[in-house]
């Protein structure tokens, strides 16, 4: 057991990772039953601007970017947390642009178009960054080791937990507890009604695009110290994210969370007996909860069920 | 009007010498085929390098290096009078993509020649596509010792060490300088199974004991299961075969860690493309590599600024292993067609086969050779570590020790090799 129990934690952690991952994803398939599979390329995108306004590198050598230099690096990572996010989101608000004319259509048509644009953005980001491997540097105070439960542990991968924990509760708190998440659900609902209340729905879908992109820029900034940064290192991330979804069941919030850190723990239980295994174990995991129920763990029952 | 009758003998013949002259002039996959070739015709090069996925960093600078070799020997008037053109096609790190891409090269842009790998899994792929045309394919830059040996062919020739070569460098020495409690952490695919075979060998055979071995899955990003099992299992050596992007993330997490200086860490090969620009922490312990542009050996400085002339862009500032490869092999190729005065496939692969290459023309620290039996460059094996006493952000590796070819041969590759004959590959002139 006490061989067993650092993985146990250790899994836990990964599982509120993958969380984070899922979050954008989640959130776009949810509201909008649009399959993002930009989704990694804007994961991708969020680190790079991220790494863009730690390091100034365009106008390193201007007063201003000098100044900034100049600063610790805490307050360039906190604003850099901040604002690349917003930036990735804009990105994943034109590209919402472009969607547009594939709502109502075939779902092969929204597919196509973010695979795509997955695709141009990664090309982007090696003309813009380059090829090569690049690192995002991270406060000293999370950086390092730590001890627990005998263990050595990362301590930013227990800041990255952490800050999972922050960014679900507070995905759940604007779509729970604020009238822009109860619009949002109820144009996801019945976009018929919210439109006759006088709601822009184009602007909601917009705001919503944006937020999950948003998100996975976020995601991208806070996993990429620990997975390194490469232009293609969104394409680690699609694939677990839909993983989750379909495994929690879509449109659920607390499925893909739940989800999520079933996944965690799995693939870290299954690392430390069945090491080549632990990849494969969350295919494994989601052909089993299909297998027994297709609507995965928390997905509404469809009127066929009924 | 006159009527023109044939019975079905003249027919039969007729249609014969007809399918017999056209086929003279179509692709260079048919048997001894002449092809339509004034002495002006451009030799064509096929760059089967990937640019993108896992290893499209590595690609580009083994397509670099390709490019120098061939901008030079174009700067001299080209080979035997001809000038050398390129194609290149993406690869993308995988082999089904690698088989497509040389099937098109051959039968419709009719290269010579190809050039190009950094994935042993591609590389075989494309070897085999080679290999049913006669097309010479050079694997600059790929490490499995299934390369040069289960999966040699008669038109491959593998410019790399291998994973046994690596190995039998670092082994050896680092079981009498950090003890003899090993732990294997191997990429779960072709080449980390190779090189954890080769390292599992000369642990038997110098007295190491293997204490648990961890597969890591291609594609792992997360290596916090693995750095858990090496905590509780406190070997003395890790020997690490895990290579490209798994790599890059395990290096970051292990310095996060800190545990990059306690257990002591082998990682059997490092690839330039693959570290540079990265904290030096994140370069612990020791591995192999078989160039660097800091070696104090003749011409290595006057390389370093050819690569920097040609180009002046590039955010690699300093060439590193995989470009010296891609070069190396292009620039041998070019060498062997001249010296054999045709492009005959079979006449240019009698050339390199047993061709010896002084140090002084290698950069290297001792002579080299291909391996007639194999296929394999044997050639100096450089042992480093992370340069950690300067403030030059290019000067990353320490050199710690160079090995000679025969002291780091891979002794299983002749027994698993078996090339085809001559007679049993297509030949043509390209």
């Amino acid at each position: 057991m006490t061989q067993l129990a650092p993985h146990i934690f250790n899994g836990l952690t990964l599982g509120l990772l993958f969380a984070l991952i899922a979050l954008g994803f989640m959130l776009i398939v949810g509201v909008m039953e649009v399959i993002n599979l930009a989704h990694g390329s804007l994961f991708a995108l969020g680190a790079y601007f991220a790494l863009t306004l730690i390091g100034m590198d365009p106008i390193a050598d201007t007063g201003f970017g000098q100044w900034w230099l100049g600063l610790p690096l805490a307050p360039r990572y906190i604003a850099a947390l901040m604002f690349a996010p917003v930036l990735a989101g804009g990105i994943g608000m034109l590209l919402e642009l472009c969607l547009r004319r594939t709502y109502g259509k075939a779902p092969l048509y929204g597919l196509l178009l973010t695979f795509g644009a997955g695709i141009v953005i990664e090309e982007i980001i090696r003309l813009g960054w380059g090829t090569g491997e690049q690192y995002l540097q991270v406060p000293q105070a999370i950086n390092g080791a730590t001890f627990f439960l005998g263990s050595i542990y990362s301590k930013y991968k227990f800041f990255a937990a952490g800050f999972s924990v922050f960014a679900i509760l507070g995905v759940w708190a604007f779509l729970e507890k604020t009238p822009y998440g109860a619009i949002i659900k109820a144009g996801a609902h019945d976009s018929e009604m919210v439109r006759a209340l006088g709601y822009d729905l184009s602007k909601l879908r917009l705001l919503v695009f944006g937020f999950g992109a948003a998100l996975a820029g976020l995601a991208g900034i806070v996993m990429v110290p620990i997975w390194g940064l490469r232009p293609h290192v969104g394409i680690d991330v699609v694939i677990p994210a839909f993983l989750i979804i379909a495994l929690g069941g879509v449109g659920s919030f607390w499925g893909a969370v739940f989800a999520s850190i079933l996944v965690g723990l799995t693939v870290g239980v299954t690392g430390a007996y069945a090491s080549a295994w632990s990849m494969m174990s969350m295919y494994v995991l989601l052909i089993l909860v299909l297998g027994f129920r297709a609507r995965g763990l928390f997905g509404r029952a469809s009127a066929l069920e009924n | 009007m006159s009527k023109i009758i044939m019975n079905r003998r003249q027919l039969l013949t007729t249609a014969a010498a007809a399918a017999g002259g056209v086929s003279t002039f179509f692709g260079p996959w048919k048997h001894n085929r002449v092809l339509a070739a004034a002495s002006d015709k451009p030799i064509k090069i096929g760059f089967t390098s990937d640019a993108s996925g896992q290893y499209a960093n590595s690609g580009a600078s083994d397509r670099r290096g390709m490019m120098m070799a061939i901008a030079e020997f174009n700067e001299k008037g080209g080979v035997l009078g001809r000038k050398i053109e390129t194609t290149h096609i993406d690869t993308e790190t995988t082999p089904a993509t690698g088989s497509r891409v040389a099937e098109r090269m051959i039968s419709r842009e009719e290269v010579g020649f190809m050039v190009g790998a950094v994935s042993s899994g591609v590389a075989n792929a494309i070897s085999q596509v080679a290999q049913k045309y006669g097309v010479i394919y050079l694997n600059t830059n790929s490490s499995s010792p299934t390369e040069s040996g289960k999966n040699c062919h008669r038109v491959k020739f593998v410019w790399d060490g291998n994973g046994s070569n690596f190995a039998q460098a670092a082994v050896k020495n680092a079981i009498s300088a950090y003890g003899k409690k090993w732990m294997l952490l191997t990429n779960d695919y072709g080449w980390g199974h190779d090189t954890a075979a080769a390292t599992k060998k000369l642990l038997a055979k110098y007295g190491g004991t293997v204490e648990d071995e961890f597969l890591v899955p291609q594609g792992t990003r997360d290596f916090s299961s693995a750095l858990l099992k090496i905590q509780q299992a406190s070997p003395n050596v890790v020997a690490a075969a895990v290579g490209g992007d798994d790599q890059k993330a395990m290096r970051q997490q292990v310095a996060q860690l800190g545990m990059g200086e306690k257990p002591a860490w082998i990682n059997n090969q490092q690839d330039w493309p693959d570290v540079y620009g990265l904290p030096i922490e994140n370069l612990f312990g020791v591995f192999g590599t078989t160039w660097y542009y800091k070696l104090d050996l003749p011409g290595v400085d006057d390389f370093v600024k050819r690569y920097q002339a040609m180009y002046p862009d590039t955010k690699m500032r300093v060439p590193g292993n995989v470009f010296y490869n891609g070069y190396m092999a292009t620039k041998n190729l070019l060498a062997a067609i001249e010296r054999a005065g045709t492009t005959n496939n079979i006449a240019v692969i009698k050339e390199l086969e047993g061709h010896k290459m002084s140090a002084a023309d290698r950069m290297q620290h001792h002579d080299a050779y291909i391996d007639p039996v194999t296929h394999q460059v044997q050639q100096t094996i450089y042992l480093a570590t992370g340069n950690t006493g300067t403030s030059d952000k290019d000067d990353m590796f320490k050199i710690l020790s160079n090995s000679s070819p025969d002291e780091v041969k891979d002794e299983g590759a002749p027994g698993a090799c078996a090339l085809e004959s001559y007679d049993a590959t297509p030949t043509f002139d390209a």
